[in-house]
């Protein structure tokens, strides 16, 4: 417990939330009350059964669902409840990555990365897809660190899933944020594809000092990239440890009792 | 909120319909058909609605206390809520209801085939093919001129109609509209152009030649308020088609919500929107042809001018240059429209 207290005192908390809840139209509780402390720099894994909330958690944080109660404290300020440009605000220094990659399929690569910069671009430059050589610099350089400076006159829909995540990873380096939101990043691409989009991942997080929320099913990926997991089951927040703490016991109480490991 | 009105207000105004055809049906083959100077009357047309509907609400009332499961109940079916008794009776009204309006529809259209063999009648229909199907040449280069003041016509409508129905589609589309207040003002456009759009391009011309005088302004003025409103529809719908996807991927980046449909939404429209609209143009082409006829101006005007003076032979070589036309466009804008696909 001790050891513990000294960690958070040593460490600065890049996001806090607390008591979050979120029930959707429908009356799908989908969160019932999740306080986390995200730590700068870490990487941070997010576990849990389908419907167990974990989708919700990290699309209430960049506020693609508005949550119904609790805090999200981000920069000083709890961002929970912002309205208009300021919720716009939050997203671009919040980025996010998504399952099926959400790019923008008839435009080229380098015109997808370059949309991670529309929140800095004025109204009138981005209407008519006037972007500065400036930003097209930085969007060449991006492509470069995921590794696809070759491809930037494709359009994004012909290149693989794999690929396609990795254009997202450069979009949302773009927004130059200071947390990365990935849900579910690998759950649509071959397993073989899995390690190239984490390891990029992971060479973000540590190489930029871009703190990363990650959603994942996998749990040898969470404990190949993970430097720490919430684990969610039913909304309510189970478990929240080291990676490595994550044994057997864990894993059936996570999972459920019939839940068998794959390896 | 258990009531399921839509199917309360289908079954009612269903038994209503079916129990006053049948009343009528009666009379008829009874030989009592109230005579026009009864029928005519407001307090006639009002006391039957009236005596129907309450004769079709007992009805639906009946049929729910016998718990017969009716047509209404087999279309507006709540899921979770399950049906008491399931049973064929919904077939059988379907059939009945069918058949009653067939029945009725022979009556009224005065179907007979005694007009439709009389002699004198036919020989006079003959004597009309034969005119158009040996066209008179002669007027061939006035029809042509016809046919193209036709066709810049229909493109000048379709061409201004475009930007309108560009920026209203987003306001009509529901994926876009979002919130009480834009919701509302959806509602508010989607109502507008439904009135627009069901008011026929016939009557629109009409008006507008008493507005701006008979002649091509007026036709080509009343193609573009129907293709504004025809459009916006089929754009509308394309938006709503889109995938959420990308939508979401640039809102994720902290984008305006203009910069959200720019980025987000256009992308995927463009080539429908292509589509569309020179399928709207074709469409033009031939709905100015009609509207020719009630002043319009183009080759619709030219053909309303020798069918009055029965020149056949004239109206033949005009219904040539039509036909050519319209097959000519309708092949061509098929084939554009599959290649950008």
């Amino acid at each position: 417990m001790s050891t513990e207290t000294a960690k958070e005192v040593k460490r600065e908390v890049k996001l806090e939330i607390k008591n979050l809840e979120k029930t959707y139209d429908n009356g799908v509780q989908a969160l019932k009350g999740v306080s986390q402390k995200v730590y700068k720099g870490e990487f941070l894994a997010v576990i849990g059964l389908s419907g167990s909330g974990k989708s919700t958690f990290l699309r209430c944080i960049n506020r693609l669902n508005d949550p119904t109660a609790g805090e999200i404290w981000f920069e000083g300020e709890d961002i929970a409840f912002t309205k208009g440009s300021k919720v716009s605000m939050t997203r671009s220094k919040i980025a996010m990555i998504f399952q099926k990659f959400n790019l923008v399929g008839r435009h080229t690569v380098l015109s997808n990365v370059l949309m991670g910069s529309l929140a800095r671009t004025s109204f009138i430059a981005s209407m008519f897809g006037v972007f500065s050589s400036e930003e097209k610099e930085k969007a060449h350089k991006y492509l470069a660190l995921v590794g696809l400076s070759e491809k930037a006159e494709i359009r994004a829909d012909q290149l693989s899933g794999g690929q396609q995540q990795r254009v997202a990873i450069a979009r949302a380096l773009m927004q130059e944020p200071d947390v990365l939101l990935a849900d579910e990043p690998v759950a649509s691409l071959d397993p073989a594809l899995c390690h190239t989009v984490m390891d990029y991942l992971k060479k973000i997080n540590r190489d930029l000092g871009i703190t990363v929320l990650c959603n994942l099913h996998h749990l040898d990926l969470v404990q190949d990239y993970s430097d720490r997991v919430l684990a969610l089951k039913d909304g309510l927040k189970v478990f929240e440890g080291e990676s490595s703490e994550i044994d057997d016991k864990w894993f059936k109480e996570i999972y459920g009792e019939e839940a068998r490991r794959v390896h | 909120m258990n009531f399921n009105f839509k199917k309360y207000i289908f079954n009612i105004t269903l038994n209503a319909y079916s129990l006053s055809v049948i009343y009528f049906l009666a009379l008829y083959f009874a030989g009592a058909t109230p005579d026009e100077e009864t029928t005519t009357s407001g307090s006639f047309i009002l006391n039957t609605f009236a005596i129907f509907f309450a004769l079709g609400t007992a009805a639906e009332v009946l049929l729910g206390v016998l718990k017969i499961k009716t047509l209404g109940e087999q279309l507006f079916a709540r899921p979770g809520v399950p049906i008491i008794q399931s049973n064929a009776f919904w077939k059988t009204q379907l059939y009945f209801i069918l058949l009653l309006t067939l029945v009725a529809s022979f009556l009224m259209t005065k179907v007979s085939i005694i007009d439709l063999i009389d002699e004198s009648g036919f020989l006079g229909a003959m004597r009309l093919f034969k005119g158009i199907f040996s066209p008179n040449f002669d007027i061939l280069p006035k029809a042509i001129l016809a046919i193209i003041e036709t066709i810049f016509i229909a493109f000048l409508a379709t061409f201004i109609a475009v930007p309108f129905a560009f920026f209203l589609s987003f306001v009509g589309a529901k994926n876009i509209m979002k919130g009480p207040v834009a919701f509302s003002i959806y509602m508010a456009l989607r109502t507008f152009l439904n009135i627009v759009r069901s008011v026929e391009p016939l009557i629109w011309a009409i008006i507008f030649s008493v507005w701006v005088g008979i002649g091509p302004f007026a036709g080509m003025l009343a193609l573009m308020l129907h293709s504004i409103a025809s459009l916006t529809k089929q754009y509308s719908e394309i938006v709503e088609c889109i995938f959420d996807g990308p939508v979401e991927g640039i809102k994720a980046t902290g984008a305006s919500r203009l910069q959200t449909i720019r980025y987000g939404v256009v992308p995927q429209i463009v080539l429908p929107y292509i589509s569309f609209t020179i399928y709207r143009w074709d469409i033009n082409v031939r709905m100015a042809t009609i509207i020719g006829l009630v002043g319009g101006g183009g080759i619709g005007t030219m053909l309303i001018q020798y069918q009055g003076q029965a020149l056949w032979r004239e109206v033949g070589c005009i219904v040539v240059v039509i036909a050519v036309v319209v097959w000519l466009l309708d092949t061509g804008s098929a084939y554009i429209r599959e290649a950008i696909k």
